[in-house]
């Protein structure tokens, strides 16, 4: 029940957040939307008239999750410098809850929160597009959870660097180029890159937008590297984080910005 | 009385960054708070006090030595720990400055695991006492800075922990919402029974508040007592006598030679004698005089020493002397 509770709490504030400065997430809808005007122009100026449809498509689904990569990983090294710059990482860190849950249910519920906008720009652009994407929610729902937790992993690194170095503004403008790369270079060019933090469920996803894939239509050893890598980065970010969590103790750092 | 915080032997260094010199912020520090206590932590800028209550808040880890909390090993069991401990250590810097009052509240409710149901009424009775209840809807952005202290306070008091921590909970507010917060952490401590630990530059919220003062410089507890103790350890036998007359000079090397050290300030309308004397014995050998030379007295006060001073004169090292005097 604790954990229900501080998931409740961390939804609430995400949704005050977003309602009170309603001009602010509409700017930024309108701002992330203007971004695919630029690509889908990009497309039909110098793009290949003979695959013009499968590269909108492609891009439609990679820019959607390029959003959400940037919610779910970037956003969170955000969050942390700016509690660190406020002074409210310290209270944050004194809740007997531990700040690794409070920070696991803060990226929940910015993902739920935000799930509104992604879906509003998966709308916006299919209709602006023309392309109308095989929306499956009964096989996108799980591919999903998994890529999100793997995600979600990948963010408690962020995390864990930005409790240590604080300063990382900077890397986290790289970052999102990064995740770009993640999200947008097709598997087929770069197979390694499957055991990457969410690059198999964002080919999957392509799978089932694009290509009408179903849930039973998935191979076994895809749906392995996915469950492997959900399992791998969330542990590992996990670690990571408590591990930057106790130097940042050792040297004082929880909070000193 | 019964021990809620066991503070033994703590250590902590840090290394400078560039020069990687070590420098010891806290230097085998050891003492225990009781409960219900309310104890005043005083030492100049770099002393070692905010390293000390980031320790015992679970900040800071500790390079030697133990905290326990409640019985609690705080190193060991940190968060269970927590569970007894809340604090205020950056003032109204601890609050989400775009929420309201209440969403404050509930929010930081929330992150400890309570329900709003759960905290409903707590948060009703907080605002209440706080005085907050009409601005529980406005954001804390458009707060005055005391009422936003005020609020962290009240943040501080939602999970019913045993133990609360405040790191200059004054700093930066008026004189009036000065004493509201001196009053209302009175009121913590007596009504609900809560431990409070004051860190402050404040020597009058220490004065009026704390029972217990730990005064540190440079790492080390320099002392450890009850504030009128070190009043008393630094009270001055000084008296400040107006004269209805000017001296003359024969009365004036009369007085100086039992008192050397006697400042005399002549004036037509009001002269005055500043004295100080080795004990209170001596004060009846001054007014002998006084009375024989005729010399009309029309007030007598005693020099008072208030806690900024004595707070200065154990940092400058005057503890020692002020044993030997005072025994």
């Amino acid at each position: 029940m604790p954990l229900f509770n501080l998931l409740k709490a961390n939804l609430r504030k995400d949704y005050i957040g977003m309602k009170r400065y309603l001009p602010n997430t509409i700017a930024m809808l309108i701002t992330f939307y203007l971004i695919f005007l630029g690509m889908f122009a990009g497309i039909q100026i110098v793009g290949d008239p003979s695959t013009q449809d499968a590269n909108i498509q492609f891009v439609i689904v990679n820019y959607i999750f390029w959003y959400l990569s940037l919610i779910v990983v970037q956003d969170i090294g955000f969050q942390v410098g700016s509690e660190a710059v406020q002074g409210t990482l310290e209270q944050l860190s004194m809740s007997p809850m531990g700040i690794s849950k409070i920070l696991l249910s803060r990226l929940v519920a910015s993902v739920i929160v935000n799930s509104i906008i992604v879906v509003s720009l998966l709308y916006l652009s299919m209709l602006t597009t023309g392309q109308w994407l095989n929306v499956d929610v009964i096989t996108l729902l799980p591919i999903l959870f998994l890529t999100i937790i793997s995600m979600v992993g990948f963010g408690f690194i962020i995390a864990g660097l930005t409790i240590v170095l604080k300063q990382v503004n900077a890397f986290l403008q790289i970052l999102q180029f990064i995740l770009a790369g993640l999200v947008f270079i097709p598997l087929s060019v770069a197979p390694f890159l499957a055991f990457f933090p969410m690059v198999k469920g964002v080919d999957l996803v392509r799978g089932v937008m694009i290509d009408g894939l179903s849930l039973g239509a998935i191979h076994l050893a895809d749906y392995i590297i996915l469950i492997g890598n959900a399992g791998f980065y969330f542990v590992i970010g996990l670690l990571f984080f408590r591990y930057s969590e106790q130097i940042a103790m050792k040297k004082g750092l929880i909070g000193h910005y | 009385m019964e021990t809620i915080i066991d503070v033994s032997n703590l250590y902590k260094t840090y290394k400078k960054r560039k020069s990687n010199e070590i420098i010891t912020a806290v230097n085998n520090i050891s003492f225990s708070v009781q409960k219900g206590e309310i104890l005043g932590l005083l030492g100049p800028n770099g002393a070692g006090k905010s390293s000390t209550i980031k320790m015992i808040c679970g900040l800071i880890k500790p390079d030697k030595g133990a905290i326990t909390i409640n019985g609690i090993n705080s190193q060991k069991h940190r968060l269970k720990a927590l569970h007894h401990i809340s604090a205020v250590l950056e003032g109204n810097r601890n609050l989400y400055w775009r929420l309201t009052v209440r969403e404050n509240l509930e929010y930081f409710a929330g992150n400890r695991g309570y329900s709003r149901k759960d905290r409903k009424d707590t948060i009703d009775d907080l605002l209440e006492k706080f005085h907050l209840k009409n601005k529980e809807k406005e954001i804390v952005n458009r707060l005055s800075r005391g009422m936003q202290q005020k609020l962290a306070i009240a943040v501080a008091m939602l999970a019913d922990s045993e133990v609360i921590l405040l790191d200059e909970p004054t700093l930066g507010i008026d004189v009036q919402t000065g004493y509201e917060v001196r009053d209302l952490l009175q009121n913590i401590a007596k009504k609900y029974n809560r431990t409070i630990i004051i860190s402050s530059h404040d020597m009058d919220v220490i004065q009026d508040l704390c029972e217990r003062t730990i005064i540190i410089n440079n790492g080390t507890i320099v002392t450890d007592d009850r504030v009128e103790n070190l009043l008393r350890l630094f009270e001055v036998r000084a008296y400040t006598i107006t004269l209805g007359k000017l001296l003359t000079k024969h009365q004036f090397h009369l007085l100086q030679q039992k008192f050397p050290q006697l400042d005399y300030s002549p004036d037509i309308l009001q002269s005055t004698l500043e004295v100080e004397l080795n004990n209170n014995e001596e004060i009846y050998d001054l007014f002998d005089i006084l009375k024989l030379e005729q010399i009309p007295v029309e007030s007598i006060d005693r020099k008072t020493i208030n806690f900024e001073q004595v707070f200065l004169k154990i940092v400058k090292g005057e503890m020692q002397n002020a044993f030997i005097q005072s025994s």
